[in-house]
């Protein structure tokens, strides 16, 4: 402001004095979300009281597709009606297959004594609605922490996986889509069991094996799948197939693009997978800090 | 802008807004604002940020929009509080990061006050110039900070041709927010004014 107000009327802190103690509270607080991830606390409870907002305002939409949906003919409802009973069929013949597989491999795998696959607890849930941010490509769907919905919990679809939960609220989870650039899934490629890890690639909407050696065994057409190596996704889901490999002398690593077999902008239903025996080992304990006095002790 | 400085120094209590009469409506006395009016259409320019726009562009920022029009109208009853607060809020919305609106809003409140004895005297669609660069302002800091964590993009231009639908929209959010105190007290119509 140009001219202060004269010392007779108080107008209260001077507009600039707000604007240092505002921007300066935001910016404290995005370091702090951004380095040390202490607000999820604040950010749950801001997030409760605003969720029957946001689901009031989903209704509007929800109303909109449902009527859409009512006006739908019934040769299209016929025709799907029926390309879903053949599918189900055809899937009726592979589950029947699988169960007999199951069966065998764990006879098999109690043979030689190797220890059995972890169970995977699964949860249909439903996509919210995507948000506005476009710096992140996220998901929120309809199960929290109240469902049993954990951080880490891989999404899949029908086709293959979609993300990984990155929040969660009580009643809302967000999910952050596998393209996404700091996400990362550990892989092996399905022909000759090659493991990697793929992460969100630099151009939109594709993923990236990183670190394969140049001369690595990649083709175009394979089929990568998760390798189950972290404890957190399910061995054996799909990731996607290689779209091209570009290998550069220069480079001691291929450039390997993958597209995503799962539908990250799907706007319906998916499912949240959970281990609920962690495969892994327990992490190593942290015991040198206990140690060292009690060894010292003795001495004195 | 003298006359006001003369009439403050006279010992007048200075008003909210100092121009009741606004050169867009030269020949009308507004009515005092409601303030249950100002938060409600802050509460609804919120619930027009959160219906589920998803990936649509060209989707301008309701809530901007809004507090930039109660900052420079009414700047002693809508401050930088306030839209740090609403920043808050489309923050967790949104899964952005926590702060990242509210520094923005904060930004574009500062803007809106210090700019708004100024935006006054120039009719509506004069003043959607200066809120064009407020909206972008806050955009850009949107952007900034996310480059300054690590993230990146490829269509954050996006965010500039959003600040642009917002200006063009500003006469219309002055039409419909000043609405309620353009009505006549009474119905008369044979009033003097």
């Amino acid at each position: 402001m140009e001219y202060g107000p004269p010392p007779l009327f108080n107008q209260g802190v001077s507009a600039r004095a707000r604007l240092a103690f505002f921007s300066f509270l935001a910016t404290l607080l995005i370091v702090i979300d951004a380095r040390v991830n202490a607000l999820d606390t604040i950010r749950v409870g801001v997030g409760v009281m605003l969720y029957p907002l946001q689901r009031a305002l989903l209704w509007p939409r929800d109303a909109i597709v449902r009527a859409s949906r009512y006006a739908a003919t019934v040769a299209s409802l016929t025709n799907e009606n029926e390309q879903l009973r053949r599918d189900s069929v055809e899937r009726a013949a592979l589950l029947l297959k699988d169960e007999e597989l199951k069966a065998e491999n764990e006879r098999l795998r109690r043979l030689q004594s190797v220890r059995e696959r972890a169970n995977v607890k699964t949860q249909l849930v439903q996509v919210l609605y995507e948000p506005r941010d476009r710096f992140s490509h996220k998901l929120v769907i309809d199960r929290g922490s109240s469902d049993g919905v954990r951080a880490g919990n891989p999404v899949v679809d029908d086709r293959g996986v979609v993300g990984q939960v990155t929040r969660v609220f009580p009643f809302v989870s967000e999910v952050t889509v596998l393209t996404e650039r700091d996400q990362s899934i550990p892989a092996q490629i399905v022909r000759n069991g090659l493991r990697c890890v793929a992460f969100g690639g630099a151009e939109a909407g594709t993923l990236e094996l990183r670190f394969l050696a140049a001369n690595a065994d990649v083709a175009s057409g394979d089929v990568v799948v998760t390798s189950g190596l972290d404890g957190l996704y399910p061995p054996g889901i799909p990731v996607g197939t290689v779209a091209r490999v570009e290998r550069d002398v220069k480079d001691q690593f291929a450039r390997v693009i993958v597209t995503p077999a799962g539908n990250i902008n799907a706007n319906g239903m998916l499912v949240v997978m959970q281990l609920t025996a962690p495969p892994l080992p327990p992490p190593p304990r942290e015991d040198a800090a206990t140690e060292r006095p009690a060894r010292r002790s003795p001495r004195r | 802008m003298k006359l006001w400085r003369l009439r403050r120094a006279n010992g007048e209590p200075a008003t909210a807004t100092p121009p009741t009469v606004s050169r867009a409506a030269p020949k009308q006395v507004l009515r005092p604002v409601s303030p249950v009016f100002i938060w409600a259409t802050l509460a609804g320019g919120l619930a027009l940020d959160l219906l589920p726009w998803g990936r649509t562009p060209l989707v301008p920022d309701f809530l901007a929009l809004a507090l930039v029009f109660w900052n420079i109208h009414q700047p002693r009853r809508v401050g930088m509080g306030a839209s740090f607060l609403f920043g808050l809020l489309i923050d967790v919305h949104d899964g952005a990061l926590f702060g990242e609106h509210a520094l923005a809003y904060t930004l574009l409140s500062y803007g809106a006050i210090a700019l708004h004895r100024r935006i006054l005297w120039f009719p509506v669609l004069s003043q959607s110039l200066y809120v064009l660069p407020l909206l972008l302002v806050a955009q850009l800091v949107s952007a900034a900070v996310r480059l300054w964590v690590g993230g990146a993009s490829a269509d954050w231009w996006v965010g500039l041709i959003q600040s642009g639908i917002g200006a063009l929209l500003w006469p219309v959010v002055t039409w419909v927010l000043f609405a309620p105190q353009r009505r006549p007290i009474s119905r008369d119509e044979t009033r003097p004014l």
